[in-house]
């Protein structure tokens, strides 16, 4: 119906007027500016940090299961004493035994405690008790020496595995297999160094010390009650749900817990925090979404009313129009057309904004954030957002322009 | 004919008051005739303008132009009545300031339709240059004399071959000799076929005419060939200014 021409005039139109009136124009677009720039900043480091999760999340292992006690939430508390509920060493052997999609479980306890090497003593070092299974769900290279066996395990034998920073701050040499540090009053030979991981995200701290004695050792160290937690290597990805399902039948049925009565441990595949994290990343998506569509509507009531201004100023421009022949539509899909490109142009400055804001990001140390970019959606989304504005918002001024009537428009002083 | 009404009257109401601006009308308008309309302020020319223009409805009355009711039209259909059948040229020119001269008389091709879309380009210097502003194209209106602009007004009402040229009171911001420029243009187009209705408060631009149409309150008071009527005195001014262009 309308000419291709008239659509080509229209937007020149827009922008020589925006460029006319260039301060006006981005004073006006500033809400949808900031409201962009802002969506497009917060989606940028959400985005980077989902990316730099997920990574680490592979580092540490897809297929691994976590298996912990856990008192069921709602039920009377001595009902279920933690006493009851802790994992016991002969559930683990249940779960490696009869557990088909399980490779391999390794309980994991830890403790803090004095550790001595020569004249020097650390007070409160990190030491693991582990079983041989551990060095199968961790990938964790052994550096020097040799991994735990399982004769270290079944001898209870006093062995341990260091990391760089113990070494470092019990003053060993750089390959101190051979040597004998004491933990807890006995003494243990140090029969291989264990790579460190660095990650920020899953609690390891980095600069920490870690001792590792095998699993039989820890808990001579603690209580007879003593916690602990277990992990499960299970035999591809896709077994997942299997090998949960199986750990959860063998540690109920070991449990004695009737149909009716809730789990009094957790299991856990590692996807499931992925999923959490993604629940969570997509909630504050959300919560920026809405702060977004507050400005936007902020920025959309100063579309308006700039745009009520200039039809009141080009009144005669619109009379004129009429007057040669522009119909209605015509003269409302010209400022429709306006309101529209200006609020792109708003969005255009705003993801510019916003993708400097987010290579900004990457240079903060420490924030995990060096990932972080804005994806070409949201860029999208951003200017999809940005016409909607100038659509909704150009609406009521363009309408009143349609209405104008040719006379009283070219009377119009 | 081109142009008939019957009838027409034109009622204003402004609070409680009721201004009739037309008091029943009745007018034939041919092809091809030079007309000029005249009364004092107030007697309703511009109205009438209007009405001719399609620009407004007469409150009551028939108005044919080329035997089509255009009382009867809505806004849409009187849009494309003014694109295709009427070029309107007003005493304040109404140029956008921004666009060029060409820019400007390009304008009404953006709302036609069909086959007044082609060449819009190319149609749009020939006016141009049909109005002596051949080289003045990729001017702006603010680097334009007052005729100049008139000239390219004028271009603008010629683009889509219109049927009526109407021009309300078109020499009113200039002065005598771009008057008599301006006038000049209007008599070569009438003889070239084109049915032209100025509106004028001057003898002098009556004079250029060949029918004079006198408006009193809102009545026709007299409508005679311009050797009848008192503006026929200046006639032979008129040659002379025409002889001297020529
Ligand atoms: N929009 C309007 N509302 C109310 N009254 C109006 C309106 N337009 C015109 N009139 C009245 O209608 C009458 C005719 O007006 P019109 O503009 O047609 O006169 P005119 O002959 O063109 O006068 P002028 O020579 O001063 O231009 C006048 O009395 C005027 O006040
Ligand atoms: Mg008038």
């Amino acid at each position: 119906m309308i000419s291709p021409a008239f659509w080509w005039q229209a937007i020149k139109l827009a922008l020589s007027q925006i460029r006319a009136n260039i301060g006006r124009s981005l004073l006006t677009a500033l809400g949808i500016i900031v409201g962009v720039a802002s969506v497009t900043t917060v989606i940028a480091a959400l985005d980077g940090l989902k990316d730099r999760v997920l990574t680490e999340f592979e580092t540490f292992g897809a297929n691994r299961l976590l298996i912990f006690p856990d008192r069921p939430d709602g039920y009377p508390r001595n009902l279920y004493p933690w006493k009851d509920v802790r994992l016991k060493v002969e559930e683990i052997d249940a779960i490696a035994q009869h557990c088909p999609s399980v490779r391999v479980v390794t309980p994991i306890t830890s403790l803090k405690t004095a550790v001595q090497h020569g004249e020097r003593i650390l007070e409160g070092i990190s030491v693991t008790g582990i079983r041989p299974a551990w060095h199968e769900t961790e990938n964790r290279s052994i550096l020097e020496g040799r991994p735990f066996n399982s004769i270290d395990e079944e001898e209870a034998r006093q062995v341990c595995l260091l990391n760089d920073d113990a070494i470092r701050e019990l003053g060993l040499p750089a390959d101190p297999t051979g040597e004998h540090i004491i933990i807890g009053a006995r003494r243990y030979l140090v029969v291989g160094t264990v790579e460190t991981i660095q990650s920020m995200m899953l609690g390891i701290n980095t600069s920490s010390a870690e001792i590792f004695i095998p699993f039989a050792m820890a808990a001579r160290l603690k209580d007879d009650d003593f916690f602990f937690r277990a992990t499960a290597m299970i035999r591809s990805p896709e077994l997942a749900a299997e090998a949960e399902s199986e750990v959860r039948f063998v540690l109920r049925k070991m449990r004695g817990l009737d149909g009716d009565e809730p789990d009094t441990f957790e299991v856990a595949a590692i996807d499931q925090f992925i999923d959490q994290f993604k629940a969570l990343a997509a909630g504050i998506t959300a919560i920026a979404g809405g702060i977004v569509g507050i400005s936007l509507l902020v920025g959309g009531i100063g579309i308006m009313n700039i745009m009520l201004v200039s039809v009141s100023e080009r009144t005669r421009e619109i009379g004129l129009r009429k007057a040669v022949g522009a119909t209605p539509s015509a003269v409302l899909m010209q400022f429709l057309l306006e309101a529209v490109v200006l609020c792109l142009v708003g969005g255009a400055v705003g993801v510019l904004i916003g993708e400097i804001l987010a290579i900004g990001l990457t240079f903060i140390p420490d924030a995990g954030l060096d990932q972080a970019h804005v994806p070409l959606w949201a860029i999208i989304m951003s200017f999809s957002f940005s016409a909607a504005v100038g659509v909704i918002f150009g609406m009521f001024p363009a309408i009143k322009a349609s209405r104008l009537d040719p006379i009283e428009a070219l009377r119009h002083e | 004919m081109l142009i008939s009404l019957r009838d027409i009257t034109k009622i204003y109401r402004v609070g409680i008051d009721t201004v009739h601006a037309l008091r029943g009308v009745d007018l034939d308008i041919g092809e091809n005739e030079l007309v000029a309309i005249m009364g004092s302020s107030g007697s309703g020319k511009s109205t009438l303008m209007n009405v001719l223009g399609c620009l407004d409805r007469p409150t009551d009355g028939t108005y044919l132009l080329k035997d089509r009711r255009t009382d009867r039209m809505g806004a849409v259909e009187l849009a494309h009545v003014r694109n295709e059948l009427i070029g309107f040229v007003f005493q304040s020119f109404e140029l956008l300031p921004r666009a060029t001269a060409l820019a400007n008389v390009e304008l009404p091709s953006l709302y036609a339709r069909g086959e007044r879309r082609r060449d819009r380009r190319k149609r749009a210097r020939e006016v141009l240059d049909r109005v002596g502003l051949g080289d003045r194209m990729d001017h702006r209106p603010n680097q334009l004399s007052g005729g100049q602009k008139q000239r390219v007004a004028i271009a603008r009402s010629l683009l889509n071959r219109p049927a009526i040229l109407l021009a309300d009171e078109p020499t009113g911001n200039l002065d005598s000799t771009t008057t008599a420029d301006i006038l000049r243009l209007f008599r070569a187009l009438h003889r070239e076929g084109q049915t032209v209705i100025i509106v004028t408060h001057e003898d002098e631009v009556a004079a250029h005419c060949e029918r004079v149409i006198r408006l009193h309150d809102g009545r026709i008071a007299s409508d005679l060939p311009i050797s009848e009527d008192p503006a026929g005195r200046l006639l032979e001014e008129v040659a002379e200014i025409t002889e001297s262009g020529s």
